[in-house]
């Protein structure tokens, strides 16, 4: 009987939403609004669970993301590592493979830079720096990418894997030959001033860095490729329909070990750019998990690249806002919980399948 | 002499259509029994019945003389009656004894010494001879068909349906086999015998029923009939051809020679294919389902590997070209199952309509999309068969199978094509949408491409191409000049009867 009525005024809201959106939007509208709710209530509960008070929750975590210009540029820090990440991701999701490993590749991209950028001091060092950050990353991946298209090794153990190499090894570099012996800690010494990324604005409290530009012309960018080129056209067929792909000419085992080499060229990138613009220098863990949150920003970009930036803002936000929250003696990894909500949010509304009408 | 299974009256229907009429069978105890027809002739369906795979709309099963109603398999197996179908039942990752013993361990504990001693005894009585702690994935076609058959005799099985046994085995497995089920009867069991094959009817039956459209046209002592009755029997009398169409013939546009390709489960599925198309004509491939055409246009289209021999694609030796290399050249498909090799679902029919010309005008320019021409494609391709949709920007998979097929087939048909490969390409259409598909086919013709078809509906065929070729496990036969469109030698060479 419950349930009954629960369909009932489902069907409801859906004949409403249904007059107020045209064709046939208004089921996945009210299914929107139903998970968002739904998501609203689990956080509450969480939020309740540790001891505090949810609106005040929010509060704090806003006023720590966006409540200064301070806040807002540490914010857009921030978001910048989780914005060329999600690019990675995206790149290889929509190919089809799910590149668990933007957080190594991302590692030994930032490595890679560091060592490079230290040798070559100056712009040259900057440039090279990125470019070694990027063939770095690119070789990271490549052997995932190989043995998926060429062995059917799935990309998701493979990927894991590397992951651990590329900490393991790095940590084991960064220990012994790559360290800076003046220093106590297991760090490579601070690249020299002119060899940075440079601020694209940095005037009293703001500061926002070019590493910023750069995703969001990388999104743009490949938002457009995806959309208006014969490449992008052929990816995205492979990505969902790889059989269907092979049988329209395209080469679909090459496709998916370019996707997932440019995939990880990208998150080396985004390491590399961490480094040269941010940390100036490599040190072990110097990934707070921005190659994991990244599966999350790309998840919910949704169907236009474009989405990334609002994904990469929102995660951004939640964990520079996540530090305020420990002032109030919330677990920080509540922000967490807010991010495993979302995404299966997300995923349960874009995962949702087509319905076939019959015409 | 008694019967071992009387069906009486036995109909089915699957909504409008009637799969079984009315359909009779008796199966004499201790001997072999052939069920034959044509696709969908209704042997399959009717084997269901016998099992307790299906459920019958009316009709009497009687099983050793006993009234029976199975409500499910497990039931039938009760009863002493097991069925092998067209695709095994052999779960690859288990050894061959776990999977004999999979669904009857006969209890919540296993016995494998017990199971296996067992195992060896029925092998022995067989003369098969079994590793049995092997992975099931190293058996040949052969060894799982008779891990097969071992699974019914586990089961006590009296009564064994067997589909199609011999569809992937080798020759000489095939005549083993029936030496096993020739011991099988003198023990007093009874096999029934689904196939297309004329050859195993008369040496190794003694009765015949053959189906034709749902229902039973004929049950003969095999020793009463001969081959060419049958092979009439199971095709019927076909209308005539409407006049023959002289074809506007030119150069050829596709030469196969040799052509040997494996099939998916490692057998040679294709053999030694000779045979060519010009332009203007329309090539069509009669055949039973699973006679080797599958694998045969995957590799014409170049998503398969071939063993050996040639392709050659407008008098330009195409062997080793790549899948787009062949659409280049000129060569359009119009994929077997649309679903997984035509379209992408989840995509607008805009995007789905450049699929397999994506890199050519009026797509593309170079490299970038053309989105403005790809628009105009696609409506041109929409309305060619009047494909029923909701706007060009709605999925495809918004639309019924039906309209996908118009799309699909309208698509192979876009742009100047050379080659027109085309694997059943009226499925799912009503008999107006398949006169159109058909003349779209024949209009490119005669402006100069070349026709291929896949049917395993010989009217279709026989109403729409210039003439006609067979396959027959994975060989192919080209009918005598004057005969290529004659339905009693095509049927029987169908059935490989000649």
């Amino acid at each position: 009987m419950v349930s009954m009525s629960v369909r009932a005024r489902y069907r409801f809201y859906q004949k409403i939403a249904e007059a107020l959106f045209r064709g046939g939007q208004g089921k996945r509208i009210v299914s929107i609004l139903l998970l968002s709710m739904a998501g609203l209530i689990l956080l509450w509960v969480a939020i309740v669970a540790t001891g505090a008070q949810p609106l005040g929750a929010v509060q704090a975590l806003l006023k720590g993301s966006l409540g200064s210009p301070r806040a807002i540029s540490d914010t857009l820090r921030e978001t910048t590592p989780l914005l060329i990440a999600g690019i990675a991701v995206y790149l290889a999701l929509r190919a089809g493979l799910f590149n668990i490993g933007v957080e190594g590749q991302f590692t030994v991209g930032a490595c890679a830079a560091a060592v490079v950028a230290l040798r070559f001091p100056g712009v040259v060092g900057l440039f090279l720096g990125c470019l070694s950050g990027i063939l770095a990353g690119a070789l990271w991946a490549y052997p995932a990418g190989w043995i998926r298209a060429y062995r059917g090794g799935h990309e998701v153990i493979t990927t894991i894997m590397l992951n651990n190499v590329a900490a393991f090894l790095t940590a084991a570099l960064v220990a012994g030959p790559i360290k800076d012996p003046t220093q106590e800690g297991t760090t490579t010494a601070n690249i020299a001033d002119g060899t940075k990324l440079s601020h694209l604005y940095n005037s009293g409290p703001w500061t926002i860095n070019s590493g910023l530009l750069i995703g969001i012309l990388g999104a743009i960018a490949l938002g457009w490729w995806l959309r208006k080129t014969v490449s992008g056209y052929e990816l995205r067929a492979v990505g969902a329909n790889p059989t269907a792909a092979a049988t329209a000419g395209i080469d679909a085992k090459r496709v998916m070990l370019g996707a997932m080499v440019v995939s990880g060229a990208i998150g080396g990138l985004a390491g590399a750019i961490q480094v040269l613009a941010f940390q100036h220098r490599f040190y072990a863990g110097i990934s707070s998990g921005y190659g994991f949150d990244a599966l999350g920003v790309a998840l919910l970009a949704g169907p236009a690249a474009i989405g990334l930036l609002p994904g990469a803002f929102l995660f951004g936000l939640l964990a520079k806002g996540s530090t305020q929250l420990q002032f109030m003696n919330i677990p920080k990894g509540i922000t967490g919980v807010v991010l495993g909500v979302l995404i299966i949010i997300a995923a349960a509304i874009r995962y949702r399948k087509a319905k076939a009408v019959e015409s | 002499m008694s019967f071992a299974v009387e069906m009486t009256r036995i109909s089915k229907r699957f909504g409008d259509v009637v799969a079984l009429d009315a359909v009779d069978l008796h199966v004499e105890q201790g001997t072999i029994h052939a069920v034959v027809g044509e696709n969908g002739a209704g042997k399959t369906t009717l084997m269901k019945a016998l099992y307790g795979a299906l459920h019958t709309d009316s009709g009497v099963i009687s099983i050793e003389g006993q009234t029976v109603t199975f409500k499910s398999s497990a039931q039938a197996i009760q009863s002493g009656v097991g069925m092998v179908s067209q695709h095994y039942g052999i779960i690859p990752d288990l050894t061959c004894l776990q999977n004999l013993i999979l669904g009857a361990e006969g209890g919540p504990f296993l016995n494998l010494l017990q199971a296996e001693n067992r195992a060896q005894s029925l092998a022995a009585k067989m003369g098969f001879e079994f590793d049995w702690n092997r992975d099931a994935a190293e058996l040949s076609p052969a060894g799982a068909q008779k891990l097969e058959i071992l699974k019914l005799l586990w089961r006590n099985s009296r009564i064994m349906i067997l589909d199609e046994p011999t569809a992937m085995l080798s020759p000489a497995d095939g005549e083993a086999l029936f030496q096993s089920l020739r011991l099988l009867v003198a023990e007093g069991n009874t096999v029934i015998l689904v196939t297309h094959r004329l050859p195993e009817v008369f040496g190794h039956c003694s009765r015949v029923t053959v189906l034709r459209g749902g229902k039973r046209v004929a049950e003969k002592m095999v020793s009463e009939t001969n081959p060419s009755e049958l092979a009439e029997l199971i095709v019927g009398k076909r209308l005539e051809a409407p006049s023959a169409y002289v074809p506007n013939i030119g150069e050829v546009v596709l030469e196969v020679s040799n052509l040997d390709v494996k099939g998916y489960r490692g057998n040679l599925a294709a053999k030694g294919l000779n045979f060519k198309v010009r332009a203007g004509e329309m090539v069509g491939i009669a055949g039973v389902d699973g006679s080797g055409q599958r694998e045969l246009f995957h590799a014409l289209i170049g998503t398969a590997p071939i063993q050996g021999g040639q392709i050659s694609l407008l008098a330009r030796d195409a062997t080793k070209l790549s899948s787009w290399d062949r659409l280049q050249a000129g060569m359009r498909a119009i994929p077997e199952d649309r679903h997984a090799e035509a379209v992408i679902e989840e995509w607008s029919l805009d995007e789905n309509a450049a699929l397999g010309l994506q890199r050519m005008e009026p797509f593309a320019s170079g490299r970038i999309v053309h989105e403005g021409a790809r628009r105009v494609a696609s409506e041109q391709i929409s309305e060619r068969f009047h494909t029923k949709h909701g706007g060009i920007d709605q999925p495809i998979a918004s639309l019924s199978g039906g309209n996908q097929q118009r799309f699909v087939a309208a698509r192979a048909l876009f742009g100047e094509p050379k080659l027109i490969l085309a694997f059943q390409p009226a499925r799912g259409l009503d008999l107006a949408a398949t006169r159109d598909v058909y003349e779209g086919i024949r209009s490119e013709c005669d402006q100069g491409a070349g026709a291929l078809v896949v049917s395993y509906d010989l009217d279709e065929l026989l109403e729409h191409c210039d003439r006609i070729v067979v396959m027959n496990r994975g060989e192919l036969f080209e009918p005598k000049a004057g005969e290529e469109k004659d339905s009693d030698v095509i049927g029987r060479l169908m059935v490989g009867a000649e």
